[in-house]
C-alpha cells in the first residue's frame, strides 16, 4: 500500500510546490545583452508544470538580455491563456500547434506532419495577429500509457497490439475533450480498428487519469500527455503509435505581431533554447518538478545556467 | 449558515401560515418556473437547431448523447438528496434531543467542514485513495448536502412551543409519542425546506462528477470548455440550470402538499 501512495503523495506534494511557486522578478538582468531594454510585462503560462518550467525559462533568459519580465502562473485553461494573450495582457507564452490549430482555430482534423503542421498554424494564426517563433523539438501529444508489468503481461508494446487482446483488457481512461476530438477518441478507434464499448471506457479528469492507470482498477490504458514527468516516475510505459495516429503538438513561444515588430530580437534570442527543448529534455525537466518536488522557478533557472545562457 | 437556515425557516412558515394557500392551490403562479424553463429549452433548441455544428459538437450535441447525460445527472442528484434525507434527519432528530453539547459541537462541526471544503477537492481526493464512479460522486454529494437538512431538522424540532410540547405531556403522551406526534409533524416544512436546498446543491455540484466517470451534464460544460465549442458548454450549463429550477419547483409543490394542515 505505501508503495503505492508514496509516488501519489509525491505527485501531490509536487502541485502544491507548484502551485505556490507564483512569479518572481529573477536572476541578474541584461548579464547576456542589453538589446530588449525596455520590454517588461508577463510571461504567461497554462497550468501544468511543463508551462510553469518553460514560462520561467523564457523569462529569465529574456531578462537576461535586458528585458524586464516575470513567469505569470496564475491561469488557469488553455483558453483563457490564449485570450490573455490576445487582450495584450501577456508579452507571450509557449503554445502547442495542435492546440492552437483544433481548438482556437475551430479545425476538427490535423495537418499531417510535424513541419506541415505547424505551417499551417503559424499561417492561421496570423491572420489572428498572433505570431509563432521557430518550434522547438518537443512533441506533447497525446499517448496512451499502461503499467510496466501490465505490459509485459499482455505482450503489448504498440497501439496496434491493442486490438488484438481479449476485450476484457481492452479498457481505457480518458478525458471527457479527448472522448470527443476528431485526433481524440473517435479517430483513434477508427485508425486502430479498435471496436470498444463505452462500457470499457472511464472519462476521468488528467489528475486522475495517471493515478487510475497506475492503479489498474478502472483501465488498463490511460491517455497521458508525451512529456509528462509522471510517466517514468509512475512506472508507466508508453504504446507506441505505431500509425502515427496522433497529431503534433510541437511547442512554439507565442506573442504578438506587434511586440515582434517592436522587438525582433526576441526570435534570434528564444532561438538560442528552442533546439535544446526535445521530448526527452522536457520529461526529465518535468520529473524534476512533478515527481522531486522542485520549484519550476529554480529548475528554469538551474537548466539555463547548465546551458551557459544565463 | 444559520442565519441562512433561520431565515428559510421563517420564510416557509409565514408561507404555510397562510391557510388560504391551499385553497388556491394552482393558481398561475404555481406555473411561471415551468413557463420560464419551457421558454429557455425552447430557445436554446431553436438556436442550438440553426447552428452549423462541426463534427466534436455533433458528438455531444445529439438526444441520445443528451439525454443519457440528464438522466446520469437526475440520479445523482436524486440519489444524493434521498440518501441525504435518510441519514441527516434522523441524526438532526438525535441531535435535537440530545443533552450532550459536545455531540452536537462535533456532528455540527462535521457537517459544517463537509459543505465548507470545496467538493472538486473531495471528489478528486476520494478518486485517488479511493475509487472512481458513481458511489464515490454519490458519497461527495451527500458529505456537501448534508448540513441543510441536519441544520432544518434540528431547528424545526427545537423551535416546536413549549407550550404545545408541555400540553402533550399533560395528555399523557410518552415522549417518543410527543416526538412523532407532534415535534417532527410541526418540524416538516422547516425539514422539507432544507430537503429543497439540500436537491438544488446537489443539481448544481452533480456537474463535478464528470471528472471521475461518473458522468452527468458535467460532461458537456467541461468539453465545451476546454475545446472552447460554446454552444456544447451553454447547452449543458442551461440544462443544469433547468434542472435545478424544475427540481425546485417540484419540491415545492411538494412540501404544500406534505405540510400538515393547519400549521
Amino acid at each position: 500500500m505505501n508503495k503505492r501512495i508514496l509516488p501519489i503523495v509525491a505527485v501531490a506534494a509536487a502541485g502544491m510546490l507548484a502551485l505556490t511557486a507564483c512569479s518572481s522578478a529573477d536572476t541578474v538582468s541584461g548579464s547576456q545583452g542589453t538589446e530588449l531594454e525596455g520590454l517588461t510585462g508577463d510571461i504567461g503560462a497554462k497550468d501544468f508544470s511543463e508551462q510553469f518550467i518553460l514560462a520561467h525559462i523564457t523569462s529569465q533568459l529574456l531578462n537576461a538580455h535586458g528585458a524586464d519580465t516575470e513567469a505569470n502562473t496564475k491561469l488557469v485553461g488553455s483558453a483563457n491563456v490564449r485570450q490573455a494573450l490576445e487582450n495584450d495582457e501577456f508579452i507571450g507564452y509557449w503554445e502547442y500547434t495542435g492546440t492552437s490549430w483544433i481548438t482556437y482555430n475551430g479545425n476538427t482534423g490535423p495537418v499531417q506532419g510535424t513541419e506541415a503542421q505547424f505551417e499551417a498554424t503559424k499561417d492561421a494564426d496570423a491572420a489572428n495577429g498572433i505570431a509563432w517563433l521557430n518550434p522547438a523539438p518537443l512533441n506533447n501529444t497525446y499517448a496512451f500509457a499502461i503499467r510496466a508489468e501490465k505490459a509485459k503481461e499482455l505482450g503489448v508494446k504498440t497501439l496496434s497490439d491493442i486490438a488484438a487482446l481479449p476485450m476484457s483488457e481492452q479498457t481505457f481512461c480518458i478525458e471527457s475533450e479527448f472522448s470527443t476530438r476528431d485526433d481524440g477518441w473517435p479517430g483513434l478507434k477508427a485508425a486502430y480498428g479498435l471496436d470498444i464499448p463505452d462500457s470499457n471506457v472511464a472519462l476521468l479528469d488528467t489528475g486522475v487519469i495517471y493515478t487510475a492507470t497506475q492503479k489498474g482498477d478502472d483501465c488498463n490504458f490511460g491517455e497521458v500527455f508525451q512529456t509528462d514527468g509522471r510517466i517514468p516516475a509512475l512506472d508507466l510505459v508508453v504504446m507506441e503509435d505505431d500509425a502515427q495516429f496522433f497529431p503534433a503538438y510541437q511547442g512554439a513561444f507565442t506573442l504578438s505581431q506587434a511586440t515582434l515588430d517592436e522587438y525582433p530580437e526576441i526570435a534570434e534570442i528564444i532561438d538560442l533554447i528552442s533546439p535544446l527543448l526535445t521530448t526527452e529534455q522536457m520529461q526529465k525537466l518535468n520529473a524534476l518538478v512533478d515527481v522531486e518536488g522542485e520549484d519550476p522557478e529554480d529548475v528554469a533557472t538551474d537548466w539555463l545556467t547548465e546551458q551557459g545562457l544565463i | 449558515m444559520t442565519i441562512i437556515t433561520e431565515t428559510q425557516v421563517l420564510a416557509t412558515v409565514s408561507a404555510t401560515d397562510v391557510s388560504s394557500i391551499r385553497d388556491r392551490f394552482w393558481t398561475w403562479k404555481r406555473f411561471v418556473t415551468p413557463l420560464i424553463v419551457v421558454v429557455v429549452l425552447g430557445g436554446l433548441l431553436a438556436w442550438v437547431s440553426s447552428l452549423q455544428l462541426d463534427s466534436i459538437e455533433a458528438r455531444t450535441l445529439n438526444w441520445p448523447y443528451i439525454v443519457l447525460r440528464v438522466k446520469e445527472h437526475l440520479l445523482l442528484a436524486v440519489s444524493a438528496s434521498a440518501l441525504v434525507a435518510v441519514l441527516a434527519i434522523p441524526i438532526g432528530t438525535l441531535l435535537a434531543k440530545t443533552k450532550s453539547k459536545v455531540l452536537k459541537g462535533v456532528v455540527l462541526t462535521l457537517a459544517n467542514i463537509g459543505q465548507a471544503t470545496p467538493a472538486v477537492g473531495v471528489v478528486i481526493l476520494l478518486a485517488i485513495i479511493w475509487q472512481t464512479g458513481f458511489t464515490t460522486a454519490l458519497t461527495a454529494l451527500v458529505i456537501y448536502a448534508f448540513l441543510p437538512v441536519l441544520r432544518n431538522t434540528m431547528i424545526g424540532i427545537q423551535q416546536v412551543d413549549a407550550s404545545v410540547r408541555e400540553s402533550a405531556r399533560g395528555m399523557g403522551m410518552t415522549p417518543l409519542q410527543v416526538l412523532f406526534r407532534i415535534e417532527l409533524p410541526l418540524a416538516v416544512p422547516v425539514i422539507l425546506a432544507g430537503l429543497r436546498t439540500a436537491l438544488v446543491f446537489a443539481v448544481g455540484v452533480a456537474t463535478i462528477a464528470t471528472f471521475i466517470n461518473a458522468g452527468g451534464l458535467g460532461d458537456m460544460i467541461v468539453n465545451g470548455l476546454k475545446l472552447q465549442r460554446y454552444p456544447v458548454l451553454a447547452v449543458g450549463a442551461v440544462l443544469v440550470a433547468c434542472i435545478a429550477l424544475l427540481i425546485d419547483w417540484v419540491a415545492s409543490l411538494a412540501e404544500d402538499f406534505l405540510t400538515p394542515r393547519g400549521v
